[in-house]
């Protein structure tokens, strides 16, 4: 899997470790962000103080510009490399699509909607002779938009493009103020040189990357992250077994709702684990090693012949050691004592769950992993394809080592969120992948007697049969 | 700390879950010389004592089992006594990923109903977090003390009896232990009650002051979803987004491969025996009271494919088990794995109304 390149983003140790406890709150020197523009587009940089972060098109800022602004503010790009703080990008919308309500104190949303109702007084009451919004309106050309971008550096440029485009639109006119409003957030988000800077949380981390690069997180959704984290069952101090072939969005995730307390063994397919995406996570390296054990599927399946045979040296030996001999002894002696140590937890096992998102074959993988989950722990596993996990289904149910499993389906769907025009969005993501969940159990060797086959048989031993031969009732379940 | 923390083995005064089937689950409080008695079995808790968590055990009476299982919020609420609608694991989940409530949030919800969500914000905020829940039906509000206090869940959630959609969510005696600068300070609120609107505006004196704080309404009707939205604005809440979660459950199921050839053959075959009289021979043999279970149908297994088919009884071809009971996936069949629905699905629980507030820059 090739990464995804995000030039911002080079975090050396000694900058991470300036972070003492990260913030989720206030917007933080050397911290990781997520900044939201109005296009809708994402970016991941680092606010490295004295910085200048560049959004491209929408122009650069200073770092120093927004610290301490709490996560979740919206600036707007100033001259100079300065930002102001601004009402969110949504809100300008809210407001102009309520429509009604005035008393609006902020200034430049006054003189938005000066702008706005302007434009309005020579709006049509209905829109049926509305012509289809497509590049016909359009009178400006590419060209001419780049130019009045260039022209300039104030933030009054969006504005004069949008009024532009209005002036340039035959059809404006004929439009209700509703679509009016509506065509102009879309130009609106597309031009004005606005910007939101959010925490970069697992949701947030997460729709990052479906937007750079969908099939590194599996095709997953927000609402199948969440139905992982519920059903495994994550909190502080827990202890699980984990298989993330995303890179490391579901380690975050989980790190970020254990809060530094519990352990996570990850188990993966090459040498050395992926876990690229926790370089965004602000988790200093020593707590993201000391919660964090990995291993490989080799040492995993085979612990007996992997483990290290180690002895430690003597105080004279290393007394003996040249410098050289010493710094390769360490090393060796660092190696063989993790590799032992995770081999160990994985033999005595007893997870608090496993956190399953891989392609690997569940029913051969399972069968190496399950002795190692707890008793009535969960069992959760994620697959972009119902059909995987069916089969992983119908393994467990023939296992019994795993009690009423079932694949979970979870899709949300967004609304046009206006008060008496609420409808679905007319399109919806068709990905999201499923999510199966189980509970791990101890089955009893024998003398069990189900109860549907069982007193069934008995009832035919004492008594002549009255059943339905031609009863298809099914067995109750288990 | 039984929702908050596994342990291996069930000891006397533990909440066990006594898993029956997937629609019966029966939370059980282990006291000695009680028994648990269902249609499927009787269970002694004497017995239950020392065992582990996760074992399947069998009923007194030779007959019967269940499944043992330690507490989680999820299995609460499938097993939970329902005194309100609930919220489901899917909007429950999926709330909590977009609101990103993680260890340490503080969380204001209303109303507890019956708990459901509360089990699951309790855990999730873990022990750092803290949960302000509130119920204005007494007799609900008593019951969820009760429960929150037999869970014991009140070292991070407070259940206060409360209206408030009149009165508001500002408590005048705050446990030491549960401010935060000497108040409240939700970062994240959820409103499950009939008229939120009316609730909104009563949340400015509780929520975070310094860092953006996030609200979920959650309503049935569009028409509550309009108020809710305008009261969200009024109040000055942004970013106001209404989404519908769609969750199902699949089951897996087995569907026997019936081949057009074997269709064929067999019409053939009862073609043959007509010709020859040998179908009635077998209705004689039918009424002499001969039947046959399906053990019977899987012995044949020596053979092959189509041998197995040929059930070898004296009845013929019967390649899909025509007349006789087959349950899905008996050998002898061939099957393929398919999936299906759940029987009802839960097409409609609420619209989810997000927002957030964000403090005025100073
Ligand atoms: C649907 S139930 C909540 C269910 C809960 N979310 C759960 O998962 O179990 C709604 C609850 O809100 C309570 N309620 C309604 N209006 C209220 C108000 N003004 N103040 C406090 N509670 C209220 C009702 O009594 C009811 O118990």
């Amino acid at each position: 899997m090739t990464e995804v390149e995000i030039p911002e983003v080079t975090t050396s140790s000694d900058e991470s470790t300036r972070i003492i406890e990260k913030s989720s709150k206030i917007i933080t020197a050397y911290q990781h962000a997520l900044i939201r523009l109005p296009s809708e587009g994402l970016k991941i940089v680092q606010l490295r103080p004295d910085g200048v972060i560049s959004l491209g098109k929408f122009g650069s800022f200073e770092v120093n510009e927004i610290l301490g602004f709490p996560f979740g503010q919206s600036f707007e790009i100033l001259e100079n490399l300065k930002v102001k703080p601004t009402k969110s990008i949504s809100q300008l919308h809210d407001d102009g699509e309520a429509g009604e309500n005035s008393d609006e104190a902020i200034e430049d949303v006054e003189k938005e909607k000066d702008e706005l109702t302007k434009m309005f007084s020579n709006s049509a009451e209905h829109n049926q002779n509305i012509i289809n919004i497509g590049s016909k309106i359009q009178k400006l050309s590419n060209e001419e938009i780049d130019e009045l971008k260039k022209s300039g550096a104030t933030s009054k440029i969006g504005q004069t493009i949008i009024e532009k485009m209005i002036a340039g639109h035959e059809g404006f006119e004929k439009k209700t103020i509703f679509s009016q409003q509506k065509y102009l957030k879309r130009k609106q988000q597309k031009f004005l040189r606005r910007f939101t800077v959010e925490y970069l949380g697992a949701s947030q981390l997460l729709q990052y990357y479906i937007e750079k690069d969908i099939q590194r997180v599996l095709d997953m959704s927000e609402e199948s992250l969440g139905l992982l984290m519920t059903y495994a069952n994550i909190r502080p101090g827990g202890r699980y077994l984990v298989i993330d072939e995303t890179g490391g969005v579901i380690l975050y995730a989980m790190m970020e709702r254990m809060k530094g307390q519990g352990s996570i063994v990850l188990v993966h397919d090459n040498e050395h684990p992926n876990i690229i995406a926790l370089r965004h996570s602000d988790y200093p390296e020593e707590s993201i090693n000391s919660m964090i054990k990995t291993i490989n599927w080799l040492q995993f399946v085979e612990p007996d012949n992997e483990k290290i045979d180690w002895e430690d040296a003597t105080a004279e030996e290393l007394e003996e050691m040249k410098p050289s001999k010493r710094a390769q002894y360490d090393r060796r002696s660092k190696r063989a004592h993790e590799i032992n140590e995770v081999i160990n937890i994985v033999q005595e096992g007893n997870f608090d769950a496993l956190v399953s998102v891989s392609s690997l074959h569940m029913p051969t993988l399972l069968e190496h992993v399950l002795p190692t989950i707890g008793g009535s722990r969960p069992v959760v596993i994620y697959n972009q394809f119902k059909e995987l996990l069916l089969e992983t289904q119908h393994f467990l149910m023939s296992d019994k080592r795993v009690l009423a499993p079932s694949i979970f389906e979870s899709r949300v769907r967004a609304y046009q969120t206006i008060p008496g025009r609420m409808h679905p969005l007319m399109t919806m993501r068709g990905f999201g992948g499923y999510v199966l969940w189980g509970t791990r159990v101890i089955p009893k060797e024998s003398g069990v007697q189900a109860i549907g086959r069982g007193i069934i048989k008995r009832k035919r031993e004492d008594t002549p049969s009255t059943e339905d031969e031609k009863s298809d009732k099914k067995p109750k379940e288990e | 700390m039984s929702f908050y923390q596994y342990k291996d083995t069930i000891e006397e005064g533990d909440l066990v879950f006594a898993f029956i089937s997937r629609g019966t689950i029966k939370p059980i409080v282990i006291t000695r010389d009680q028994q648990l008695n269902t249609r499927y079995g009787h269970y002694e808790h004497n017995d239950m004592i020392g065992m582990k968590y996760g074992q399947q055990m069998a009923g007194a009476r030779g007959y019967g089992f269940i499944h043992l299982l330690h507490p989680t919020p999820e299995m609460w609420t499938l097993s939970l006594p329902h005194r309100t609608q609930i919220v489901y694991t899917s909007d429950s989940s999926y709330i909590m990923q977009r609101l990103n409530v993680v260890a340490g949030t503080r969380v204001i919800e209303a109303g507890t109903g019956s708990a459901s969500f509360t089990h699951s914000f309790a855990r999730t905020v873990a022990a750092e977090g803290r949960l302000f829940t509130y119920e204005f039906h007494e007799p609900r509000y008593n019951e969820a003390k009760r429960e929150l206090e037999e869970h014991n869940m009140t070292g991070n959630t407070l259940i206060t009896h409360r209206d408030v959609c009149n009165d508001g969510f500002e408590l005048d005696n705050i446990p030491e232990n549960f401010q935060h600068d000497g108040g409240i300070n939700g970062d994240v609120i959820f409103l499950d009650l009939p008229s939120p609107w009316t609730a909104i505006p009563h949340l400015n004196s509780v929520i975070s002051q310094t860092s953006r704080v996030g609200i979920c309404c959650f309503s049935p009707c569009i028409e509550q979803v309009d108020k809710t939205v305008k009261a969200l604005q009024d109040e000055g809440w942004t970013e106001i987004e209404m989404v519908e979660v769609a969750g199902r459950r699949w089951e897996a199921r087995k569907d026997m491969v019936k081949d057009i050839k074997d269709v064929v053959k067999r019409l053939k075959d009862i073609q043959s025996r007509k010709n020859q009289g040998i179908e009635n021979r077998r209705h004689a043999k039918v009424k002499s009271g001969e039947k046959r279970d399906h053990d019977q149908v899987d012995s044949g297994d020596n053979g092959s494919d189509s041998d197995k088919k040929f059930q070898n009884l004296g009845k013929g071809f019967n390649p899909f088990g025509k007349g006789i009971r087959v349950r899905e996936g008996d050998d002898g069949f061939e099957w393929r794995n398919v999936t299906k629905v759940e029987g009802e699905v839960k097409s409609h629980t609420s619209y989810l109304t997000f927002a957030y507030k964000i403090p005025v820059p100073s």
